[in-house]
């Protein structure tokens, strides 16, 4: 597993990965052959952007806090089978999937790490991040059951 | 125009009308009970797909149910038809026995009435906004049991009427597609004079009508009535003609169609995608249905083979999934079951169809959702591995969204399995025609209530700007998009003088 050896360096690992998944739907856009989906992956793009910018915000100060409620997980991208990414023609519920897929892997991974902590902060920093997933992951999944399983 | 307040006001002041409205009190007519629909039994019934459920009305009773409607000054029922049918005129008509004049009303708006006292959802539409649901909170007027029985009745009476035509215009359009809203839209153009030729890519007319909605619910022959009708208006109908493949819209500007309504609808199945879902045996509901409604795979005869099966079940929660599952059980399945994960109240389906589902002793697996098929040594599906679901607390939009339940998985037999959750729409015209705005949904983007493209000349309407959605609202767009294509094509042609 990853080291880290201050919050800044959490952060950082954070910030790149969102920027990573900024690429792999930029990438993804770009070889859509159908305008609507190109515009799609643009869209989620520029949400994985949003999520990086938060936590530059974090990381130059902004103060944040781990929220006792519980996010609601309707374990739809648990039972899916995966996408093939080296498609072109890729249909929204496939996008969809996709991104409810990533969201649950980036979910699992700062959980993973919250657990593995060994101080408060650290800890409390991971917890956040797995939240803020749990969250993108919830966007896609109440968009999947409310408009793919229309008579589901 | 024709359905301004002041037409209605003056119509409700016809003398006949008046004379009706001061026969019989108002008290009188709300002690009157509403009609029940006669039924055929539910043990003989599903011994064949071609027997209908609902038998219908005697005059008699329709005429009793007629004089429950009050007349309203203000008809909010109407508020509720997406055709804007002149509920309260057609219903005075029978109340004073003149069916066949009550037949022509529904006609004025409508293109398939026979079909729409068969399908339409009527409990959530006309019905809802009825004056003894809304102020008096009683069973409404049985709109829908009337408006079928007045279509049937001209039917059977031979007599049928045709609808009053403007002088030809010469001007060519196009409709792609002979569903519900295709038919609609070809019927009110060809009353404004319009030269309408519909494009249908199956050998038959009438798209869903025909291939998605069973016998039992809808017969094919009451569909070829009034596909039959729309052909006295003048309308022409080509079959086997896939536009987008046979010939591209740029073609048939070529032949001389100056605009095009897309009807094409939603026939592009949907599948949940979880592990076994390719194994044999698992298809979609418009396979499934298709393979019996259209090609008759339930008869003998039949060139067209269907998968019949002892334990069956059906994925879904819709009419869809009702219509695929009451099949099976006419098909001789021993176990026909619903494999739903929302509980029923949540189901999409009409109560009726659940209703008479249920009559015919099919199972409801409500908050079962399935996650794996298992498939034995020949790929053939064996059992469906399921999870119990919950539904979880309210989220920001109110709605409840089921949560599986861990550690409740089992397993059913199954046979076979029909997947009904959902249709996209059919993707051939959004992807073939140049220009057209598509949204990230497959479906064609459109102006609002104009139903107009991106692309002026190309309207379009139906599941295909909806994305699956009722007949009466495939046909009120179809009516819209008639409506506006008229506008725009007197605009371009018809107000000038203009070699066509």
């Amino acid at each position: 597993m990853k080291e880290f050896n201050s919050l800044e360096d959490i952060l950082d690992f954070a910030i790149n990965e969102e920027q990573l998944a900024a690429d792999f739907y930029t990438e993804l856009a770009g070889k859509m052959k159908h305008q609507e989906m190109k515009n799609t992956f643009e869209q989620y793009a520029l949400e994985e952007l949003g999520h990086r910018a938060k936590l530059e915000a974090i990381k130059n100060g902004k103060k944040y806090k781990v929220s006792e409620a519980k996010i609601a997980d309707l374990k739809i991208a648990d039972y899916l089978l995966d996408v093939d990414v080296d498609k072109t023609n890729i249909t929204y519920q496939e996008a969809l999937i996709l991104a409810m897929k990533k969201e649950k892997i980036a979910f699992r991974l700062y959980n993973d790490l919250a657990s593995a902590a060994i101080d408060e902060p650290s800890k409390k920093l991971f917890l956040m991040l797995a939240q803020e997933e749990a969250k993108h992951k919830l966007r896609f999944e109440v968009e999947y059951d409310s408009n793919i399983l229309t008579e589901n | 125009m024709e359905r301004s307040e002041e037409y209605i006001k003056n119509e409700r002041k016809q003398e006949w009308r008046v004379e009706l409205q001061k026969k019989t009190k108002a008290k009188d007519r709300m002690a009157i009970e509403r009609v029940e629909m006669h039924e055929m039994a539910p043990e003989e019934r599903i011994k064949s797909q071609r027997v209908e459920v609902n038998i219908g009305l005697s005059k008699e009773e329709a005429m009793l149910e007629a004089t429950r409607c009050m007349d309203c000054v203000n008809p909010t029922c109407m508020e509720g038809c997406p055709v804007s049918i002149n509920i309260p005129k057609f219903i005075k008509n029978i109340e004073r026995g003149d069916i066949l004049g009550a037949a022509a009303v529904l006609k004025e708006t409508s293109a398939l009435p026979a079909v729409c006292g068969r399908v339409c959802p009527q409990e959530a539409q006309c019905e809802a906004r009825c004056f003894y649901v809304e102020k008096l909170n009683l069973k409404s007027v049985a709109i829908g049991h009337l408006e079928r029985f007045a279509a049937d009745f001209e039917r059977e009476s031979g007599v049928i009427s045709v609808p009053e035509l403007a002088e030809p215009n010469g001007v060519k359009v196009a409709v792609i597609g002979s569903g519900p809203s295709g038919l609609s839209f070809a019927g009110d153009m060809a009353k404004s004079g319009y030269d309408v030729t519909v494009f249908e890519a199956l050998h038959e007319i009438g798209g869903v009508l025909k291939y998605g909605i069973p016998e039992f619910r809808l017969p094919n022959a009451v569909v070829d009535v009034e596909i039959e009708n729309l052909r006295k208006m003048g309308v022409k109908f080509i079959t086997n003609y896939i536009v987008g493949q046979t010939a591209s819209l740029d073609d048939l500007k070529k032949e001389g169609f100056k605009a095009f309504y897309v009807g094409s609808g939603a026939g592009l199945p949907r599948f949940m995608n979880i592990p076994g879902e390719n194994s044999n045996g698992i298809m979609s509901s418009n396979e499934y249905l298709t393979r019996v409604n259209l090609m008759g795979a339930d008869s003998e005869e039949s060139d067209t083979p269907i998968l019949r099966g002892k334990n069956v079940v059906v994925v879904g929660g819709g009419n869809t999934a009702m219509d695929s599952v009451r099949t099976a059980k006419r098909l001789g399945a021993e176990r026909a079951m619903i494999v739903y994960r929302r509980s029923e109240e949540e189901m999409p389906a009409r109560l009726e169809e659940v209703h008479h589902a249920k009559q015919e002793g099919i199972e409801f697996l409500t908050l079962t959702n399935p996650i794996e098929y298992i498939a034995d040594d020949n790929h053939r599906v064996s059992q469906i591995k399921v999870q119990k679901m919950e539904l979880g607390e309210p989220d920001a939009s109110g709605r409840r969204r089921p949560i599986p339940m861990e550690g409740s998985e089992y397993t059913i037999d199954a046979t076979v399995v029909v997947v009904a959750v959902g249709v996209s729409p059919n993707p051939l015209i959004p992807n073939s025609v140049e220009g057209l705005e598509v949204s990230k949904w497959g479906t064609i983007e459109v102006v609002k209530d104009k139903m107009q493209s991106s692309i002026p000349e190309v309207f379009a309407g139906g599941d295909i700007v909806r994305g699956g959605a009722t007949v009466i609202l495939a046909m009120g767009d179809g009516r819209k998009a008639a409506a506006n294509m008229d506008v725009y094509l007197k605009e371009k042609y018809l107000s000038k003088k203009v070699e066509l």
